[in-house]
């Protein structure tokens, strides 16, 4: 049984940005930046404010050219005025505020507005958006006004809108920071389940280390450079990394770390709930 | 928690009148607001007057809808009555107080401008309750095409009315809640005069003017990643087709407008 | 009772076919010196709560009291009580208008009454409350700081009336870690050690539970329950039912319990976790 080896979605080589008028700040916001993203992999960016992983995002899908270095998105280079349209189709993005990613009245008509811009005919525009609408459980909301739809609601239906362009790869950035507990769990589901079942790739920005357990890999970002590049239980875990760069493990890293030092000998590589649980339920001896 | 906003006036449905093309509406509206102003006698007012209320049965629109559109109006009308009643003189002499009389001409010449302006308010009205305020900027977009040829980007504009619209709800709601949390800080929006009230303002239109522009920078940027281009060709979702009865349906308005103005009614 | 509510009930567009009772009927009370916490889920109907306790809503039926009085619709009265009752709404930095620091934490006691000389000391006492340092900092444009300052300055623009009560709608929203424990830790000293009355309207309990006295639910308009923190925290069940989460450090602890380990539930914080954690294995071992 031959193994395919997956493909590359998004690659970016020595990526340097830097933002036009900085000053005597000369500090670029990337620094080099190598990365590679293949299919279906879900992979968690985590930084600091200022890290650079906005910066990062918005280059990966060409909303910034890089100012060294390139960027390939299915082999085509962001830079490649011609083939953008391709770049954006295959990489879609998805925003923090809510409300400000929603570009029409009602919900189907925003879902439309990607397809709108590939000059797609309006009988497969139609088809795409129903499908789409169905996978995602936003059937019953397309003729409402965004303004009526919950937080959550309205990143599924942006999240809706990319996925309807058949993207490889969708970009979020803190996508669940101003949703309540609710809307965050259905925005993390959501992507979860399009991530597993479709192979679609994820580049997921946050600074919430609960939302980064889950993920295939994540990457950190520290002043516009990756610092640490691994499985999350190796990145979670690491809180003398994660406290030098101003973030937090989970809850149970950062309760078994608090553990360790009062004596108490645990397993490094904790980050659950279940596994600091199973670790205290043996018996342990306090040195 | 947001309340339903019924933005212009639009009652959802699917009647016939519902389900037209808007860039019709809109002319057979022009055309039925000529023919308004080209009759000369009531009676043609009062069939015009009867065929709008029968389109408003046709549209399945409640009544008191008809009555809620007909009340900014109300005390012009009155007053427009009063006036007419009062100081046109002509015809038989209906009433007589002291010296002061109420003539036949003035009810007549009264009576058909309350008519004509009720009616047009009604037909107006009807196309309001009947397309979304989006179908109708679609609609009246298509009429600024031409307008390409001396560099007016009616595309654009379009979506700029659109992206307007879309937003209108959203920003009563925010300039709602700002208000509430100036108003905790002890502001006053209610007293003190015109300069002073105006003065106040600032801590409400700051904000709203540095939040548009943020959400200005943020919409623009979530729409060029879906691959919106200033120019390029779009498609639509819904494509506002004329149909075959939309066409009937202006070919009539015309020739009604034909037969009045021929025969002087 | 120092600030509550006597069978609050609001409701939207009251006698029309849109209307919708946001809140049914509240009764509660709160002592003077006390930290609360009130929560729910979206739509249950805390916010609008929240705006009927210093006098922005008006009851459709029922009173808010305040200090022994019911607050009522009267102008001079109103503004007493905001010069009493401080209420900082989510993402805060948003309302910000002025040119300078300065100006914007001013900008509530100069509409409040306070006297101009006084101000200039309020404003000076709030930054350094927050955490920040006066001198650079007044006479910079607002638009100007990082989000961490700006969300400290917005707090200071409440602080600087020098309220009796300060009531919070998600004070903690969009801050990083280390900005939520500052942010925690502050509220924390303004009770202990300035007895003020606080309020705090969340969905996150973690790390806050533990810092609070009395904990409010509401679930669609309702006041499910109401009393002492520890009380309520306990009733892990109906908590679940209304859809509401314990703090992290509460799901370990209760899981280790539900194993069979001899912990204490009454768990709000991870040092208080970390504290029973290290208990436990010393006994085991003694």
């Amino acid at each position: 049984m031959a193994v395919l080896k997956a493909e590359t979605i998004i690659e970016a080589k020595a990526l340097y940005y830097s933002y036009a008028g900085e000053g005597e700040d000369s500090s670029p916001a990337l620094n080099g930046v190598d990365l590679k993203v293949d299919q279906g992999e879900y992979l968690a960016l985590l930084g600091a404010n200022g890290s650079g992983k906005t910066t990062l995002l918005k280059l990966l899908n060409a909303l910034l050219m890089p100012s060294q270095g390139e960027v390939l998105v299915k082999g085509i280079s962001t830079v490649e005025a011609q083939k953008l349209e391709l770049v954006r189709q295959a990489c879609g993005m998805i925003f923090q505020n809510p409300d400000n990613q929603i570009v029409a009245t009602t919900v189907e008509e925003d879902i439309a507005f990607g397809l709108e811009n590939l000059a797609l005919p309006s009988q497969e525009i139609r088809r795409r958006v129903d499908a789409v609408a169905g996978r995602l459980g936003l059937t019953h909301l397309l003729q409402h006004p965004p303004h009526l739809l919950s937080g959550g609601e309205k990143q599924r239906t942006a999240i809706a809108g990319i996925l309807a362009m058949q993207p490889a790869c969708i970009l979020m950035d803190e996508p669940t920071a101003m949703l309540d507990p609710f809307g965050r769990f259905e925005v993390l589901k959501t992507v979860k389940d399009l991530n597993k079942a479709e192979s679609l790739a994820v580049v997921h920005v946050t600074h919430n280390p609960a939302e980064a357990v889950e993920a295939d890999r994540i990457v950190v970002l520290e002043r516009g450079r990756i610092v640490a590049d691994g499985k999350p239980e190796e990145i979670l875990t690491d809180l003398k990394l994660l406290h030098k760069l101003g973030l937090q493990g989970t809850v149970a890293a950062e309760l078994a770390d608090l553990l360790r030092q009062e004596g108490l000998i645990l397993p490094a590589a904790i980050m659950r709930n279940q596994e600091l649980v199973e670790s205290l339920c043996l018996s342990e001896q306090i040195s | 928690m947001s309340r339903s906003i019924i933005l212009g006036h639009y009652l959802p449905g699917n009647s016939v009148i519902h389900q037209m093309n808007p860039r019709i509406k809109v002319l057979v509206l022009i055309i039925i607001l000529t023919m308004l102003f080209a009759f000369k006698s009531i009676p043609g007012l009062l069939a015009m007057l009867l065929a709008i209320l029968l389109l408003f049965a046709a549209a399945r629109i409640p009544f008191r809808y008809l009555l809620k559109g007909l009340r900014p109006i109300l005390y012009i009308a009155l007053f427009a009555l009063i006036i007419f009643l009062f100081f046109t003189k002509g015809g038989v002499v209906l009433v007589r107080l002291g010296s002061v009389t109420v003539e036949s001409d003035g009810l007549e010449e009264g009576l058909f401008v309350i008519i004509r302006l009720v009616t047009l308010v009604l037909f107006s009205l009807l196309l309001t309750l009947t397309t979304t305020p989006l179908s109708l900027t679609h609609g009246l977009g298509y009429f600024l095409k031409p307008l390409g040829r001396i560099g007016l980007p009616a595309e654009e504009v379009v979506m700029i009315m659109a992206i307007a619209l879309r937003f209108i709800p959203t920003l009563i709601e925010e300039s709602q809640r700002l208000m509430r949390a100036q108003v905790s800080r002890g502001a006053d929006f209610e007293s003190g005069s015109v300069f002073r009230k105006a003065k106040n303002l600032a801590p409400l239109i700051v904000p709203l003017f540095v939040s548009a522009f943020r959400r200005a920078d943020e919409l623009a940027l979530a729409m060029e990643a879906r691959g919106y281009r200033l120019g390029a060709k779009r498609t639509r979702l819904y494509e506002d087709l004329i149909k075959m009865q939309d066409w009937f349906v202006l070919l009539t308005a015309l020739l009604l407008l034909a037969a009045v103005l021929y025969t002087n009614i | 009772m120092f600030i509550g509510t006597d069978k609050l009930t609001h409701t939207y567009m009251p006698g029309t076919p849109f209307a919708s009772a946001a809140l049914k009927s509240i009764s509660f009370s709160l002592g003077r010196g006390s930290f609360t916490l009130l929560i729910g889920p979206s739509g249950s109907g805390k916010t609008t709560l929240i705006q009927h306790l210093n006098g922005l809503l008006k009851p459709t039926s029922g009173k808010v009291y305040f200090d022994g009085q019911s607050i009522g619709p009267d102008k001079s009265a109103l503004l007493s009580v905001r010069r009493r009752i401080g209420l900082l709404f989510q993402m805060p930095e948003d309302q910000f208008f002025s040119e300078t620091v300065f100006d914007e934490i001013a900008y509530a006691p100069r509409n409040l009454g306070l006297a101009e000389n006084e101000i200039e000391e309020s404003v000076i006492k709030a930054v350094e409350r927050v955490g920040l340092r006066p001198k650079n900092l007044l006479g910079r444009h607002p638009f100007q700081l990082s989000a961490g300052q700006k969300r400290r300055v917005a707090f200071a623009a409440v602080l600087s009336i020098e309220p009796e009560v300060l009531i919070l709608d998600e004070p903690a929203a969009g801050l990083d870690p280390s900005g939520k424990l500052m942010l925690f830790d502050l509220l924390s000293r303004l009770n202990r050690t300035e007895k003020i009355t606080i309020l705090v309207s969340t969905h996150h309990l973690d790390e806050i539970a533990a810092l609070a006295d009395n904990l409010l639910v509401l679930n669609g308009g309702r006041l499910e329950m109401a009393g002492k923190a520890r009380e309520i925290l306990a009733r892990r069940a109906e908590l679940q039912d209304l859809g509401l989460a314990l703090p992290q450090v509460t799901e370990i602890m209760d899981e280790l319990a539900a194993r069979g380990l001899p912990v204490s539930t009454d768990i709000y914080s991870l040092s208080a976790a970390s504290k029973e954690i290290i208990r436990l294995k010393r006994a085991d071992q003694g």
